[in-house]
């Protein structure tokens, strides 16, 4: 599996509430953010704390996102690592 | 669903005590979980994601009034009992 997103892409990340660990944190999910870069490839964290045999394994990017979009304030951005499959892509009529 | 320990960007926890020329440990008890906790991560008794799971299913009251090391002890306690490990004392 080769990355899906590239530096600069703009991406969502997905508006779940697992039953479980993950690491998303709350505070960025449902928002727009922007790949910094892709850092390899991770067993997934919610697979491994569920004690899945064989996690599944995906790319884990760096994702920045401005501060004010989180906080209501703030001019500085905020990166989060993510798994791919936290996120998706923010198609062209920005939904 | 989002657990206790998903407290970013929460307000009314008070600011942040930043202690200057801060110890790793404050107590000998917090470098012996830590040291127990690298110890069975190590020897495979438990995955490091299913121990933050793990303090991340402390009841709230609970959760919120213990200190860092005391969440890693309940965990670390709760994963040896749970595969067996450990009677009860």
């Amino acid at each position: 599996m080769t990355p899906e997103f590239r530096a600069g892409e703009r991406v969502r990340v997905r508006a779940v509430d697992p039953v479980g660990h993950t690491r998303v944190p709350r505070y960025v999910r449902g928002h727009v953010g922007r790949i910094v870069e892709c850092q390899g490839r991770w067993a997934l964290a919610d697979d491994r704390a569920a004690g899945v045999a064989e996690p599944r394994v995906e790319p884990v990017y760096t994702v920045a996102f401005a501060a004010g979009d989180l906080w209501g304030a703030g001019g500085h951005e905020v990166t989060v690592d993510l798994w791919e499959s936290y996120i998706e892509r923010v198609r062209r009529d920005g939904s | 669903m989002s657990r206790v320990n998903d407290v970013g960007g929460q307000a009314g926890f008070g600011a942040l005590e930043i202690e200057a020329d801060e110890p790793a440990f404050h107590a000998d008890w917090e470098a012996r979980v830590f040291a127990l906790n690298s110890a069975l991560v190590r020897n495979g008794v438990y995955r490091l994601d299913e121990f933050r799971d793990t303090v991340e299913r402390m009841a709230p009251q609970e959760y919120l009034a213990a200190s860092y090391y005391e969440r890693w002890l309940y965990a670390i306690e709760k994963l040896v009992a749970e595969r067996g490990l450990l009677g009860d004392a």
